[in-house]
């Protein structure tokens, strides 16, 4: 079950702490062994200052209430540090705790540090400090202290690379704790940074990209805000014409180095009915990795929109059903304890239904409706799936006409009128026709009144 | 002397001698053949004996004068008339005469076709400057001239002063020696040149002898001997030579004897009379007695560079036992700096003058002037060179390439010298040397190669180092023993990895983090050349996309741009291999499409009737040749293409009966089969076009058997190494174009089709025919549709009435009309009309790039590379790497046919935006199905 497991691929463009969520959500599923998993997490833990919670692993790990020394040692070098730093980054926390002093900060950053240096004696150190402080803190694992900072900081901080790094830590900060308005900003203007930024080597820039993916990811399946409107954004965000630039760079980077993030375009793609003329563009990128990567959601869209090999579709369908109650991503649970969906495998079947059947229906002129039940891999009786075309046609969703005593849907054969033809084409050049003319006549005219 | 003509055999060495001189005692004239006496002739002296030594004879002998002595006694009688002027001071006439034999020596110049100037000539200036010069000192005869006389003193004075600027070296060297005894001191300078000349080319000899082997056994052995008499004669006089100074007690010779003598034979290299072997030899001498491992070094340096001397033609190559002797030398300077890591080798900072006094013991570094890596790239360039020159069905040639592995040893060795000082840069160039070696080699060759240099290695490094150590005895018997020896310390075989990919993934990544842009270039395409030939087309081709090698490579140079099309051929077998038939005619037409394929990647030369090529364009294009080990099979890549072309084309051309709107896919393919289809008769097929031919007749009727049987046929297929795979990849292309012709072809004929039918015909899988046919029908390229209960192909057959067909005619026209005025607006006030639709700007775009990509055409004269790059990225749509501006231009355009299409209604209000929303409708009429069922309705309301 775990082979389409993608936590191994996704985890190293992430964040340390950004990995705990995939590898509680892996727990939850128990697709590897229990201990594997709690292993992994000490191991992600000891780079961090997490070290109470590392230890808790370890006693849940081991069934045991020792502690080994190497963790309790790190404990005590964590504490005084996180003291060091805190008494370095005080004068400027407590300036900044005082709203009042707060209100005199303008945006010209210039004049802050200048205010901050001659009124209150904090220099370019203890700024600096407050950086510390505020990445400590995040490895500490109290991200809103660290997620404030970070802001404030960026409002004083005059180093760009610094600037970046912080915006970063805040990014990861707010998806941490579920902020996902605020984290969308953030992930905006870090987009914007890392498309206008001049990086030292089109490689840089090319990873900044896939971090920028990969952690998009957390925000972009999860927004309380409504997943459609999300994803429709996560499209926007790569696909708009005022972002086509943006299209080709992303996908590049995607198609260079993260193929796995295709499983996610794809079922974006699917899951997002305003996004269909994506479909075709998305196939032939998949087409064209399918010796790089595979998976059964970008196989199902293969079978279905290049080979037309109905059975295979159908198959891919259900392996697809398992791999997205599997991602971490995709697979969210909504609900109350012992009633849980997933709302987007619901979603993702209901579409890839329709396509299915849209593509079936498009190339055939009479279908069995057993044969569609089947193919539609529905499960249904007879006249659920009967019930279920009606309701198609109904919502004038589909123009067919059900053969009731054969047991067929009928699709009308629908020709163009020929005259529709020729005016459709034609349609157009009336309007440019008389652009034209205005176009050669205004300057014309403007001439002749300046005379 | 008369009888020498035909007695010639029976000379002795001293009549020899005086043959030679009493020709240049002829006179002014006879002087001449010796220069221009046409190469081949010429150039060995020994050759000429037994050709028809005409030139000796006429002149003296025979009143029949050639062209060139008639020129010569033209000269000679312009000179007495200036002789006779001087006499009576008339600068008039004078200045007539000079004007005349300026125009004579140009006349004698084409005749004789040498550059050099005759020795008269020369001789009349000088005899001119002593004249003016006397004429001006002699103030008072001055006053005296007539004004016409003056004036003519004065402009040839002029004149004169700008002429001989000319001539000033042959001038000051004619008045350096006495002009006694007509041109006696030249001749015997020139003598020795000439002697050197066919010395320095003992391969030449030794042919000649075998050539004439049975021809003339007399005149052989005169000749052996007379040449061996050469050989002894040169080796005395150069132990006269070196021995005079190093003959003594080798504790005599001092580092200053050594240095002097070194700074002398490198001062007398590429002056005249300095012969091209005997200073190697000299060098090689002093090499022995070298008394810092420096000064050595030094020395070996410049024997390597007057080793590359010996050949001066940029066509010829390098004698093969020279390059060896050379090879020799590089090894023993990577062993000198092997074991003196104190020295180093720079050729940017001029070392101190005594630099290399320095001795063994010495701590500090030491600088000797020298570049390995010129040397070693030049020994490259020699050994392609040999490679291209060599008939490549000879022994001669099979040896040669046995050969390889020695350049390797020292590539390797001058890598790792260069990494182990750090010099990255350089070892980067040497790494894209060696790679070239290899990366066209697929593993069964790579493991020959490496079998060679295993077992043979070794015994042909012992057989060149035999050759040399024997040389190197007779010499040590003769002169002092060396005085600084040095071990053999750098490994004499190459190592080679067990894989030939290692070996190239292991040199690709050293190039990429330290080489400059060319090298990068040039390594990248081997790399990708040597995925291409392993069957692995995805890497290959994501490198190449990824490197965005197309769009520069008309920058290039052309031996690049060669490595670029071999590349391309490669890739283009590589995606048939594959089966990926578009992506392999996307790499071929381009290549096939001028009918230039051979030259364009450099393996032979094809003709062009309209155009001729100057001698110096064919010369430059024989300099560029492929050796033939390096070769594509031409048949195969032409089988390769015609069939891909095929398989592409002709369900294309049956669909165009219908929609006359296709266009061709393979011009050239459409072009040949023109060509084919006007014979009367047609014959069983000969080469590869005939069998593609016949092979395309059988499918667009769909008859797939015939068709595979034709191409099985072919023999070209036992040069693949998965031979069955491929074939049995190209019986099922086959078989589903078939199957796609017969359906286009046919459908009108048809109401209905059953699935059995088709598969029994085309003998494929129910899921086959259903995926084919099913894709068709998205396609609209079918008007058809499934009847699921029965099995059944539906056909709708849409007829259109005459009157129909001529309104879509002219609705075409009238759009073309439009879209002429709109270009005219544009061209006319340079700005684009608001709202235009984009994808006709971005077209103009492409068109524009296109054309400016031509000019760099240089190389060939046609225009067929100019737009390979584009063309490939936008064709093959992989477009979503090549990145730029095409590609999101399409996404531009496509986005906006989706916006249209929902929002149609709404949007009509403003003028400026309504043709754009048209025209994406229009797109998306192109784009979505005419209607037959839609379930994207829902999203828009």
């Amino acid at each position: 079950m775990a082979n389409h497991d993608l936590t191994s691929r996704i985890a190293p463009q992430l964040d340390r702490h950004l990995v705990f969520p995939l590898l509680e959500f892996l727990q939850e599923r128990e697709l590897y062994p229990n201990d594997e998993i709690l292993k992994a997490k000490i191991q992600l833990l000891s780079h961090t200052n997490m070290v109470d919670y590392a230890m808790d692993i370890h006693k849940a790990l081991y069934h045991t209430e020792d502690v080994p020394q190497a963790m309790v040692d790190r404990r005590v070098e964590v504490v005084s540090r996180l003291k060091s730093l805190e008494e370095s980054a005080a004068p400027l926390i407590s300036f900044l705790q005082d709203a009042n002093l707060v209100q005199e900060l303008r945006p010209d950053r210039q004049y802050n540090i200048q205010m901050l240096h001659d009124r209150f004696q904090i220099g370019a150190d203890q700024i600096e400090a407050l950086y510390q402080y505020a990445k400590f803190q995040f490895e500490c694992g109290n991200y809103s202290g660290a997620a404030d900072y970070l802001y404030q900081y960026r409002a004083l901080c005059t180093n760009s690379e610094r600037s970046l790094s912080a915006l970063w830590g805040k990014l990861a900060a707010e998806i941490l704790m579920q902020n996902w308005d605020v984290a969308l900003e953030e992930l905006n203007r870090l987009k914007e940074i890392i498309d206008s930024k001049s990086f030292s080597s089109p490689l840089n820039q090319l990873q900044n990209r896939i971090w920028l993916m990969h952690w998009s990811l957390f925000i972009f399946f999860n927004h309380e805000n409504g997943r459609n409107s999300i994803i429709d954004l996560f499209f926007q965000d790569r696909s708009t014409y005022r972002f086509f630039s943006h299209l080709v760079r992303y996908l590049n980077a995607i198609q260079t180095n993260a193929h796995h993030l295709l499983r996610y375009l794809a079922t974006a793609v699917i899951v997002n009915k305003r996004r269909r003329n994506m479909l075709k563009e998305l196939v032939k990128v998949i087409q064209q990795e399918q010796h790089c990567y595979k998976d059964p959601i970008t196989e199902l869209l293969e079978s279905l929109y290049v080979n037309y090999d109905f059975d295979e579709a159908q198959k891919k369908l259900k392996e697809c059903e398992q791999v997205i109650l599997n991602d971490p991503f995709l697979g969210k649970r909504v609900g109350d304890s012992n009633f849980a969906t997933v709302p987007l495998r619901d979603e993702f079947l209901e579409n890839t239904r329709l396509f299915i059947f849209e593509t079936y229906c498009r190339i055939h002129r009479c279908i069995d409706i057993s044969v569609l039940a089947e193919k539609l891999n529905l499960n249904m009786t007879y006249d659920e799936s009967l019930a279920w075309i009606t309701n198609l046609i109904r919502n004038s969703k589909l123009e067919a006409k059900i053969d009731a005593a054969l047991g067929t849907v009928t699709m009308p054969v629908v020709h163009q009128n020929v005259h529709e033809q020729i005016i459709e084409s034609m349609k157009n050049l009336n309007t440019r026709t008389y652009l034209l003319a205005k176009n050669i006549v205004e300057p014309a005219q403007v001439a002749q009144a300046s005379r | 002397m008369a009888s020498r003509f035909w007695t010639q055999g029976g000379d002795s060495d001293t009549e020899e001698e005086e043959q030679e001189n009493s020709e240049y005692e002829d006179g002014s004239d006879a002087e001449q053949p010796a220069g221009d006496n046409a190469g081949a002739t010429a150039r060995s002296r020994y050759l000429r004996d037994q050709a028809s030594d005409s030139d000796d004879s006429d002149g003296q002998h025979r009143v029949i004068k050639s062209a060139r002595d008639k020129r010569f006694d033209e000269m000679a009688s312009t000179v007495d008339q200036m002789k006779n002027a001087m006499k009576i001071n008339d600068w008039v006439s004078l200045q007539e005469s000079f004007e005349k034999i300026n125009k004579q020596l140009e006349k004698v110049v084409r005749v004789t076709e040498s550059v050099k100037v005759p020795n008269l000539y020369i001789k009349a200036l000088v005899m001119l400057e002593d004249f003016l010069a006397q004429a001006l000192a002699n103030k008072d005869a001055k006053k005296k001239m007539s004004s016409s006389n003056a004036k003519a003193l004065n402009s040839m004075k002029q004149k004169l002063k700008k002429n001989n600027k000319q001539y000033e070296e042959l001038i000051a060297k004619y008045r350096e020696k006495p002009e006694s005894e007509d041109e006696g001191a030249e001749d015997e300078d020139e003598d020795e040149d000439e002697e050197s000349e066919a010395e320095e080319d003992p391969s030449k000899i030794v042919m000649s002898d075998e050539e004439n082997d049975d021809e003339d056994d007399e005149d052989e052995d005169d000749r052996d001997e007379e040449g061996g008499g050469a050989w002894q004669r040169k080796t005395s006089k150069k132990d006269k030579l070196m021995d005079k100074q190093f003959m003594k007690d080798p504790s005599e010779i001092t580092w200053d004897i050594v240095n002097k003598k070194l700074k002398e034979i490198v001062a007398a290299r590429g002056k005249k009379g300095t012969g091209r072997v005997e200073q190697v030899e000299q060098l090689t001498f002093l090499t022995r007695v070298a008394k810092t491992p420096a000064q050595k070094l030094e020395i070996l340096f410049s024997a390597i560079s007057s080793q590359f001397d010996i050949n001066p033609s940029l066509l010829g190559h390098m004698p093969i036992n020279v390059w060896k002797k050379c090879v020799g030398n590089m090894l023993l300077v990577l062993d000198i700096l092997e074991q003196y890591p104190n020295i180093v080798v720079d050729d940017m900072v001029e070392p101190e003058e005594n630099e290399t006094q320095k001795g063994a013991d010495y701590n500090g570094t030491v600088r000797v002037w020298g570049n390995l890596v010129a040397f070693l790239e030049r020994l490259d360039s020699e050994f392609f060179k040999s490679l291209q020159c060599i008939d490549p069905y000879t022994r001669e040639y099979v040896e040669r390439l046995r050969d390889e592995p020695l350049f390797f040893v020292i590539a390797q060795n001058v890598q790792d010298y260069l990494e182990r000082i750090g010099d990255f840069k350089a070892a980067s160039k040497v790494a894209l040397r060696r790679l070239e070696l290899v990366y066209y080699k697929p593993q069964e060759v790579y493991d020959a190669m490496r079998n060679l240099a295993e077992q043979t290695g070794t015994e042909e490094g012992l057989e060149d180092g035999d050759e040399s150590e024997e040389k190197q005895s007779i010499e040590e018997n003769r002169g002092p023993p060396v005085f600084i020896s040095i071990p053999e310390l750098v490994p004499r075989k190459p190592t080679f990895p067990e894989s030939s990919r290692t070996l190239v993934d292991a040199l690709v990544s050293h190039i990429y983090s330290y080489g400059d842009e060319r090298t990068k270039a040039r390594a990248m395409l081997c790399d990708i050349y040597h995925h291409a030939i392993f069957d692995e087309f995805s890497i290959a081709r994501d490198l190449l996309l990824m490197s965005h090698l197309q769009d520069g490579i008309q920058l290039m140079d052309i031996s690049s741009q060669i490595l670029f099309n071999r590349v391309m051929a490669q890739l283009g077998l590589c995606a048939f291999r594959a089966g990926l038939i578009q992506e392999a005619h996307g790499c071929l037409f381009e290549l096939y499409q001028g009918g230039r394929v051979k030259e364009l990647l450099a393996q032979g030369f094809s003709q062009n009737r309209y155009h001729e090529k100057t001698p110096e364009q064919e010369k430059a294009e024989r300099r560029r040749q492929m050796p033939y080990h390096m070769h594509i099979n031409l048949e195969l890549l032409e089988a390769t293409h015609l069939i891909s072309a095929m398989l592409l084309e002709v369900p294309n051309m049956a669909a165009a009966a219908y929609d006359p709107k296709r266009k061709p896919i393979s011009k050239t393919f459409r072009r040949l089969l023109e060509v084919n289809e006007r014979h009367t008769f047609v014959g069983p097929p000969e080469n590869v076009r005939d069998h593609v031919m016949a092979a395309t007749r059988a499918l667009s009727k769909g008859d797939c058997h015939k068709a595979f049987g034709v191409i099985s046929s072919l023999d070209i297929w036992k040069l693949l190494r998965n031979r069955e795979s491929v074939l049995e990849m190209v019986k099922s292309k086959i078989k589903e174009e078939a199957l796609r012709t017969y359906l286009f072809a046919y459908s009108s004929c048809y109401d209905t089709l059953s699935l059995e039918q088709l598969t029994s015909m085309f003998d494929l899988s129910k899921a086959h025919v259903h995926s084919i046919v099913s894709k068709m029908m998205v396609m609209e390229e079918l008007q058809a549709s499934w009847d699921q209960p029965t099995k059944c192909i539906v056909f709708h057959n849409l007829e259109q009435t005459r009157l129909q067909s001529l309104l879509f005619q002219m609705a075409d026209k009238l759009i073309i009309l439009a879209e002429n005025n709109e270009r005219a607006f544009e061209a006319r006030t340079g700005g684009g009309i608001e709202g235009l639709p984009p994808k006709r700007r971005e077209g103009m775009d492409y068109a524009t790039s296109g054309a400016s990509n031509r000019w760099q055409d240089n190389y060939v004269s046609g225009a067929s590379q100019g737009r390979q790059g584009g063309g490939y990225g936008g064709r093959l749509g992989y477009g979503g790497r090549t990145g730029g501006s095409a590609q999101a231009g399409g996404g531009f355009q496509r986005d906006h046919s989706g916006h249209g299409s929902r929002g149609a209604g709404g949007y009509y209000g403003g003028t400026g935006r309504t043709s754009y929303h048209a025209s994406a409708l229009r797109g998306a009429q192109v784009e979505g199905s005419a209607g037959m069922v839609n379930l994207s309705r829902a999203g828009r309301i």
